[in-house]
């Protein structure tokens, strides 16, 4: 079964950045400074929470890449996305669809790194915690 | 760099800042001579200033405006910077404002009376700083904490990442003398371009503590060159007075090193995509604001996309050891295959 309700809609929440790089893309949560690295499959499937999107138009559109037994890995990439705090519950009813490519479907891979990137810097141009010299 | 003064009272001086040219208006001498160090670091030759930012530093009470920023946009040590549309509102920890309009280009600092005028200094550099990598971002530079060295001939070079106080000038050095280039310290700025990401020089100049000379001994006894400021005993050593012909101006990132002192030997490891990425994230003081966030993430991801990168674990000594040294240039040399 698909995370959540199947017809909870989710939207990627405005302080989540991304960068599209040729094999997938960088994601990084502004509110909390995790980043995450996305295969083109995960990216595929973030950028249709871009404009808001169900569980159950996620694993609809899979299918139609080609996912076929695939759904537990789609389902397990909804789960980590809401579980991140990605992606934030909307009330509004579905609006246009973004046109995602189509891909050559591979299990969607979300890593996220393990360690948040700096809350406090040093200064506005080094961030980082200088040694003690 | 360039300073021009142009009259007594107030004080002015328009300093060239990479793409950047500020023109300041002191509230007296004294804070022109404070922080001309810090405002003169930024030598490197630039083709024309992209942005031009006006900014008055003068001494008042606080503004009236009672809205205390809470660090939504950024937080520092020493500052706590909000947005509030075109915007930026920061203040220090000794009451130092700052209100920079980022659409009109010019910005007031008003500094407290206080009694502990080095504390003072410190918290109006810092809102400088602030300023000038905001200035540097809109004019299409992201700001990175990072040296960098280029071997003979190339134009590619090695980002090389580390805390402060890790050593990255003593390594850049210690490469200079075996023929190879660099942009500068270690403030460099990136700009992803049609060909590719571009790294450019900022300040073709290190900040060298005179005890450093045991490192450097072509540059003699450090203490006769000028002092950085009077709150530190670092002197300024322009680059190209004792190594010359060594200073570039742009090349393209192709390796990353991120450097770790340890206490000796050396050892030298690829890092993965993930790693490369955390690395060169953690040398840009990137806002919560996702307008001005997303390119410099855009930025960083594209130049990581494209570098070889390990991490270098180097003892103290390990400079002075021709052996590791030809080792070390061989580990370098292998990130621009």
């Amino acid at each position: 079964m698909p995370p959540q309700s199947d017809h909870c809609r989710w939207r990627l929440r405005p302080d989540v950045v991304a960068t599209v790089l040729n094999d997938g893309a960088v994601i990084l949560d502004l509110r909390t400074k995790f980043f995450f690295s996305a295969n083109p499959t995960a990216w595929s499937i973030l950028q249709m929470f871009e404009t808001g999107a169900t569980p159950a138009e996620v694993l609809e559109l899979g299918q139609k890449w080609g996912a076929n037994g695939d759904t537990p890995a789609i389902n397990r990439l909804i789960e980590q996305i809401i579980a991140e705090g990605l992606v934030e519950p909307v009330e509004a009813p579905a609006g246009a669809a973004l046109a995602i490519p189509m891909i050559a479907w591979v299990a969607p891979e979300l890593c996220k790194h393990h360690e948040p990137l700096q809350r406090i810097m040093v200064s506005a141009f080094d961030p980082g915690m200088p040694l003690a010299e | 760099m360039t300073r021009t003064a142009l009259a007594p009272t107030p004080v002015e001086a328009v300093y060239a800042c990479g793409p950047v040219r500020l023109a300041v208006v002191f509230d007296d001498a004294n804070w022109r001579d404070a922080l001309h160090g810090l405002l003169s670091q930024y030598d490197a030759p630039w083709p024309t200033p992209e942005v031009v930012v006006s900014v008055a530093i003068e001494r008042a009470t606080a503004p009236s405006e009672n809205r205390e920023p809470a660090g939504a946009y950024l937080r520092s040590y020493r500052l706590r910077v909000d947005r509030h549309g075109s915007r930026l509102l920061s203040r220090s920890r000794v009451g130092v404002w700052m209100e920079f309009d980022l659409a009109g280009r010019t910005a007031r600092i008003t500094v407290p009376f206080h009694s502990d005028w080095p504390e003072l200094v410190e918290e109006v550099e810092q809102q400088l700083v602030l300023l000038l990598a905001r200035s540097w971002s809109q004019a299409g530079w992201t700001p990175l904490h990072a040296a960098s060295l280029i071997p003979p001939g190339e134009k590619r070079c090695v980002l090389l990442c580390a805390p402060s106080g890790t050593g990255k000038t003593t390594l850049t050095t210690a490469f200079l003398r075996r023929g190879w280039r660099t942009l500068g310290d270690d403030k460099t700025l990136l700009r992803a371009e049609a060909e590719g990401v571009v790294a450019g020089a900022l300040a073709q100049r290190f900040h060298l503590h005179p005890s450093a000379s045991r490192w450097f001994p072509e540059a003699g006894n450090l203490a006769r060159f000028p002092p950085y400021s009077r709150w530190t005993d670092k002197r300024i050593v322009r680059i190209a007075d004792v190594w010359s012909d060594r200073l570039l101006e742009r090349a393209s990132p192709a390796g990353l090193l991120h450097v770790e002192r340890v206490e000796s030997g050396m050892s030298f490891e690829p890092l993965d995509r993930l790693k490369t990425l955390n690395t060169l994230l953690r040398q840009v003081a990137i806002p919560t604001d996702p307008e001005h966030a997303r390119p410099l993430v855009s930025c960083i991801a594209q130049t990581a996309a494209k570098l070889n990168s390990a991490r270098l674990n180097i003892g103290h000594e390990a400079f002075t050891d021709p052996a590791t040294m030809e080792r070390l240039d061989e580990c370098l040399r292998s990130l621009l295959p």
